[in-house]
């Protein structure tokens, strides 16, 4: 579709400057400090610093290791896309942040700076004011994340109230300034409507708006286009890139969709059994990937700029169980390429290394060995 | 009396509460000490010989409790026995029964009449005066008109259809086709031309056979005066006009009635009631074991019903000295028994039938009844209180109570039967002593080879469509039903006729379930009513309960007794020969 | 809505004709296959040794000589118009809604019926507030109290509560509270009217027991339905807002879970209001489920019918009411 447009809604007046130019417009990327569990001072510019994060639950099969060693950094005004297939741990990393887990019977370690203050440290009280005013999430499916016996206005206005000491109705008239921020025409009567009444896209501005309306200083979006037609995918993509920029805030976008990530994220992060595989800046990432499981989920997605195949590759075996991982690597089982390591897949843990500036990658293979494989599988496919 | 017992199906209706009261009172049970054998304590049954705590004192309130409802407060419409009893408060009969302990307690008195009936014209006409001076609660001057109103008022079914039936069987005239008087057509509205009132305070009766018993006819409330211009047909049961020591002061149908003393009344015009009580209270559907629990905790004072405790609370008094020295245990002049009836093969043969009387094990149906407090082992056809009772056992129920197996089977062979038959037990399944005592006979049958199934109907519609109808029984094969009976009046007639006698035989609701048509029966009924002494009447009653035991078409089961429990703080208790409960005219109670 | 409603009480009048022909058949119909033949019936209205022009005049009282689809019909037009009837000495009117004249006091049947409403009301209304409180706020504590002692110890009072018959826990209640310890001595119905505090004294014994009886089923619902919902993702949204927890457990949870429990309420209710029949009898409060019983145990016909459709309606107004509030409490019926 012609970039910038949004086909089911009139566009804005004046047109938008394309995406690439607008992520210019933000600055250069900071240094990525390759973090190894080193606890230190926060780093001065950044709105989200995670250190050694892991998150176990308790459960009667075992310790379940959802997030295990969990660390990077997020500037304001930069969004990171974390990518990784189901039981990956993106998800339970995005809820530990916002202290979702803190009344459960989950075991949270590691340092989780907000804008320099340690949330794993600080009382609920502190995490709960933060929730929703600093750090606001939207979720995969709006229909069943929003209350529907609520009207789509009063959920807002309660986000908002939460948070702020107004009157009602200024609560209620801010709720219906964020809707036209989000572009749902009419706000001023639909702000009245119940969840159900509005349609999926619609729907997901509406939590956007809901996410947005204390202003907060990072956001965190679940699956934000999942359930969502293609065509509506976009326009929340660009929703968010542009609110992003309106209100310079921190964006992490939490998908399994390498498409989505390539649109909006400028570093990404690719998780796999609760661990960092490879991290990165976008085009890094898509260009010259270092891990074999990055490589496979290059592989399996179908590309337009690229001669048709046959078939798409998929990856071959499961995901690991997050509670018997497996000694040694944890892709191992799913690698081609162990064989080359010398057994080292089996027996020990690869550390995150350094194979270009600001690109962490956690495999035995060399980067030299990395890069040539890489090269194989891009000419191969083209 | 036969309703009297429909109220033993409400009570046992919710035999599940029983279960539950088990359990409720297995608490009360823990507390109130073990049951040792001792002598029955000084005041137990002291109220079946003797007044329990006389007094003249004045005041306070009596409540009634009762697990259904009277069939009317109209006196003129009901037939309960509780009811024939405590509307004596309220309306002043003819005749009444003597409030009097003991034997004379069954003898008939005059109330609204100066002295018993004069018979003459052998015994086909009867006079009564009644008192002069006897008003209605509103001030009146009750007449021999009123009395005749209130007889021929009777007549209308389709208004009062619960009383008994004396007066159309035996009046003679127009009684025959007398349409009573709401549709009375007749010219000068003459009314029942078998009454006629000479003067004011005479009315004089003219039956269309001699009726030796009539003093008992006229007791029944039914000769109750009520005014005419005041006879509100089927609503004057919300306030019937008082001759008696009470007034109505409300009525709730079904629910409450209170009476509060007639200040019109003088204690000349019935000398077997008083005016103690300022407060009657009756409360009605109310839970049958919660009012054993209301009575023994001192909530209330009296059980209209007067038909005895239920089994919880039968179990706490019998094994609690205290309670029991409270409490009486009177022959209420009822009897359980089976008819056989004498239609439905092989029954037809008398020896079959005597077959069943041996056989029966009485102890085993005593047990079901209630055991030795619930009644004695019955051997006649008719119960000790019935005046002319002889004891007989030609079924050796007396002197084998475990049944006469051998007996039997000698029976069995001579109806042709040697190794038995079968046939059908029918019984009232919503009344628990009755399953009960079906299971027994049941049992006790089938050990001479005489093999039943049980069939049980529900008690409402027991007489009018199932047991009570002659064509029903045959079709079904019915030989053997469970029935109850109290007597209308203490004697051979009052108590058998409608059991025993062939003209009895009705084709729905019918008493006679035996259907029993044996000629030498039928005229020893005629002659009783014709004959002019008491001690002719005792001989023949004798002969009659020979006569109906010999054709055995009853098989006795017991005479009935009811565990009655006197409330806290009541005076003049005693049981009544009649009614077979406390005598409810005499009551009072120590309260202010 | 509007229209919605007219339908409801268009349909409400075709179901109670239903109802009507229904009690109708199996008082007169069933019998009738069983053998009983109108005289028959008759004798049971009429006292012991009736004659037989006694019985015959009885049936003809009573109505039930007729062709059965008249009497029937003489039954449903009573209801609208009235009746006239024969009292003796004067013709009585008995204006409409008129449910006949029991068979066995010849009264008419309305007035009683109207008369016994206020005391099934008041056990029924005091009993769901109790239950309602008692069973709601448990539910909800045992929710969030999963697997701890608290939960598992009022889930078993719970099944206890929904086991225990009604005449069980009522006759304990009364040997303690009633005669044990007369701390409610006497219980019997007194009118709001005539005095308050008695008249809410009398029933505290039986509103606990119903109100136990139904609490501990609702705990159980209600537990299961916060359970569901507190796990549902509306409430991972409200979290993440920032809401206090007990904000999300009452606004978003509870509001939720409650639904489902609104709807069996309405329909409970309206139960209970045909007449508490275990309650009332083992209490002995004249009430219309004890005004059942004596009008069953006396196949009084004219007293069955009209309780029946008494209680149809109650059952069938509630439906529609709770309905009609579920349209309200949930949105997403609306469209």
């Amino acid at each position: 579709m012609a970039e910038g447009e949004s086909p089911a809604q009139g566009s804005r007046a004046g047109g938008r400057p394309s995406r690439l130019r607008a992520r210019d417009r933000r600055g250069p990327a900071p240094e990525v400090q390759a973090t190894d569990g080193a606890v230190g001072e926060s780093s001065p510019s950044a709105m989200l610093d995670i250190r050694d994060l892991r998150i176990h639950f308790p459960t009667d099969d075992g310790l379940v290791k959802a997030v295990d060693g969990l660390s990077f950094v997020l500037d304001r005004r930069r969004t990171l896309g974390i990518v990784g297939e189901s039981g990956s741990g993106k998800s339970v990393t995005s809820l530990g942040i916002l202290g979702l887990y803190n009344t459960g019977n989950a075991r949270m370690s590691g340092k989780i700076y907000l804008d320099g203050e340690d949330l794993v440290a600080a009382d609920q009280a502190r995490v709960r004011e933060l929730r929703g005013s600093k750090m606001a999430m939207i979720f995969q499916d709006p229909l069943s994340s929003l209350h529907p016996y609520y009207t789509i206005g009063n959920q807002i206005a309660e986000a908002y109230l939460i948070h702020n000491k107004v009157s009602k109705k200024a609560a209620r008239a801010h709720a219906v300034d964020m809707l036209k921020r989000v572009g749902i025409p009419q706000a001023a009567s639909r702000i009245d409507d119940y969840p159900h009444q509005f349609s999926g896209g619609m729907r997901q501005r509406a939590m956007i708006a809901m996410a947005l309306s204390c202003d907060p200083e990072l956001l965190i979006a679940d699956e934000p286009t999942t359930a969502l037609d293609v065509t509506v995918q976009a326009q929340i993509l660009d929703l968010i890139s542009d609110l992003q920029q309106e209100y310079d805030s921190a964006v992490i976008i939490i998908t399994h969709d390498l498409g989505v990530v390539a649109e909006l994220a400028d570093d990404i992060l690719v998780m796999y059994a609760g661990r960092m595989a490879e991290y990165g800046r976008s085009e890094d990432i898509f260009l010259h990937p270092g891990h074999p499981y990055t490589w496979g989920l290059l592989g399996s997605m179908p590309r337009l700029d690229r001669t048709r195949m046959d078939r798409l590759l998929s990856i071959r075996g499961t995901p690991p169980s997050l509670i018997n991982v497996p000694a040694g690597c944890p892709f191992n089982p799913r690698c081609d390429y162990a064989s080359r390591t010398n057994g080292r897949s089996e027996k020990e843990v690869p550390a995150l290394r350094q194979v270009g500036p600001g690109h962490l990658v956690a495999c035995h293979l060399s980067t030299d060995e990395q890069r040539r494989i890489w090269a194989e599988r891009d000419k191969v496919a083209s | 009396m036969r309703e009297a017992f429909s109220l033993m199906a409400r009570r046992g209706v919710f035999g599940l509460a029983a279960i539950g009261t088990v359990g409720a009172l297995a608490l009360a049970a823990c507390s109130s000490g073990s049951s040792t054998p001792t002598p029955p304590p000084s005041g137990f049954n002291k109220a079946t010989t003797s007044v329990v705590n006389p007094s003249t004192h004045k005041g306070g309130t009596i409540t009634f409790d009762n697990s259904s409802a009277p069939d009317s407060t109209d006196a003129g419409n009901t037939y309960y026995a509780f009811n024939l009893n405590f509307t004596r408060l309220y309306a002043t009969p003819l005749t009444t029964y003597q409030s009097c302990p003991g034997k004379c307690g069954a003898g008939v008195v005059p109330a609204l009449a100066t002295s018993l009936g004069t018979a003459t014209d052998g015994n086909k006409t009867w006079t009564f005066h009644i008192k002069p001076n006897v008003k209605f609660e509103d001030g009146t001057t009750v007449t021999s008109q009123d009395v005749k109103y209130a007889v021929e008022r009777t007549f209308d079914r389709s208004v009062l259809p619960n009383g008994p039936s004396y007066f159309a069987t035996l009046l003679a005239g127009n009684a025959a086709k007398y349409p009573g008087p709401y549709k009375d057509r007749s010219k000068n509205l003459m009314g029942l031309t078998a009454i006629t009132t000479p003067n004011a305070t005479t009315v004089v009766f003219h039956l269309n056979q001699p009726f030796a018993d009539f003093n008992y006819v006229v007791a029944f409330p039914q000769t109750a005066p009520v005014p005419p211009n005041k006879d509100t047909g089927a609503n004057y049961q919300n306030h019937p006009l008082s001759t008696g020591p009470y007034k109505f002061a409300s009525y709730q149908l079904n629910k409450q009635y209170v009476l509060v003393p007639n200040p019109q009344w003088n204690p000349s015009w019935d000398p077997q009631v008083k005016q103690l009580a300022s407060k009657i209270i009756v409360n009605l559907n109310v839970n049958a074991n919660d009012i054993d629990n209301r009575l023994m905790a001192g909530d209330i004072q009296v059980d209209q019903a007067g038909s005895g405790v239920q089994a919880a609370a039968r179990a706490k008094i019998l094994s609690n000295p205290s309670l029991k020295a409270n409490s009486d245990d009177p022959v209420n002049g009822f009897m359980w028994f089976y008819y056989i009836n004498s239609k439905v093969p092989p029954l037809n043969n008398v020896h079959c039938r005597m077959a069943v009387e041996f056989a029966a094990n009485k102890t085993n149906l005593q047990t079901a009844y209630g055991g030795p407090y619930g009644g004695s082992i019955a051997s006649t056809a008719m119960p000790p209180t019935v005046l002319g009772y002889k004891s007989f056992d030609l079924y050796h129920a007396l002197s084998k109570p475990g049944g006469d197996i051998a007996a039997a089977k000698q029976q069995l062979s001579l109806c042709g039967h040697p190794n038995g038959f079968t046939t059908n037990i029918a019984y009232r399944s919503d009344r628990p002593r009755e399953v009960a005592s079906s299971q027994a006979l049941q049992a006790s049958l089938s050990a001479a080879g005489i093999k039943t199934t049980l069939k049980g109907y529900t008690a409402a519609n027991y007489f009018g469509t199932f047991a009570g109808v002659p064509n029903y029984v045959h079709s079904h094969d019915l030989g053997l039903l469970a029935g109850g009976w109290g007597p209308d009046w203490p004697d051979a007639y009052g108590w058998g006729w409608a059991l025993f006698d062939g003209k009895a035989i009705v084709p729905a609701g019918n008493a006679n379930i035996g259907e029993l048509n044996d000629p030498q029966v039928n005229k020893w009924f005629q002659e009783m009513e014709a004959a002019s002494s008491q001690a002719q009447r005792n001989a023949i009653s004798e002969q009659i309960d020979m006569q109906v035991m010999k054709d055995a078409v009853l098989l006795p089961a017991v005479y009935a007794k009811a565990l009655l429990y006197r409330g806290t703080g009541l005076t003049n208790v005693n049981v009544n020969n009649y009614y077979g409960m406390y005598n409810y005219g005499i009551l009072g109670v120590n309260q202010k | 809505m509007g229209t919605f409603i007219v339908r409801r009480l268009i349909a409400t009048v075709f179901l109670l004709i239903i109802v009507s022909m229904v009690t109708f058949a199996i008082f007169f119909w069933l019998p009738k296959l069983g053998g009983q033949t109108t005289y028959g019936l008759a004798t049971q209205y009429v006292g012991r040794n009736p004659t037989r022009e006694a019985v015959l005049q009885v049936e003809q009282q009573l109505g039930l000589n007729r062709p059965l689809y008249l009497q029937y019909w003489h039954y449903l037009s009573a209801i609208v118009v009235g009746e006239h009837y024969n009292a003796g000495p004067v013709t009585a009117y008995c204006p409409p809604p008129c449910f006949g004249y029991s068979f066995k006091s010849q009264q008419p049947v309305w007035p009683q019926m109207v008369s016994d409403i206020p005391v099934t009301l008041s056990l029924a209304i005091g009993a769901s507030i109790l239950w309602l409180i008692g069973g709601i706020s448990i539910g909800v504590l045992s929710a969030l109290k999963r697997g701890t002692i608290f939960d598992r110890f009022s889930m078993g009072v719970a099944l206890a509560g929904v086991s225990l018959p009604i005449f069980f826990t009522g006759l304990i209640a009364l040997e303690l509270f009633s005669y044990r310890w007369p701390i409610f001595p006497n219980v019997t119905y007194v009118p709001f009217t005539q005095n308050p505090y008695l008249w809410a004294k009398n029933l505290v014994l039986p509103w606990v027991c119903l109100a136990f009886l139904y609490a501990a089923l609702y705990a159980r619902l209600t537990r299961a339905g916060m359970l569901e919902t507190m796990s549902e993702d509306y409430i991972r949204t409200a979290r993440a807002k920032g809401l206090q927890e007990r904000t999300v457990i009452v606004k978003h949870g509870l509001r939720a879970a409650l639904t489902p429990i609104i709807t069996i309420f309405g329909m409970d209710l309206g139960l209970l209001l045909g007449g508490a029949i275990l309650t009332e009898v083992t209490f002995s409060l004249h009430g219309l489920g004890l005004f059942t019983i004596e009008a069953v145990q006396n196949q009084d016909f004219p007293e069955i019918m009209g309780v029946v459709m008494l209680a149809s309606f109650f059952i069938i107004i509630a439906n529609l009411f709770v309905d009609i509030l579920y349209a309200y409490v949930d949105p997403r019926v609306r469209h």
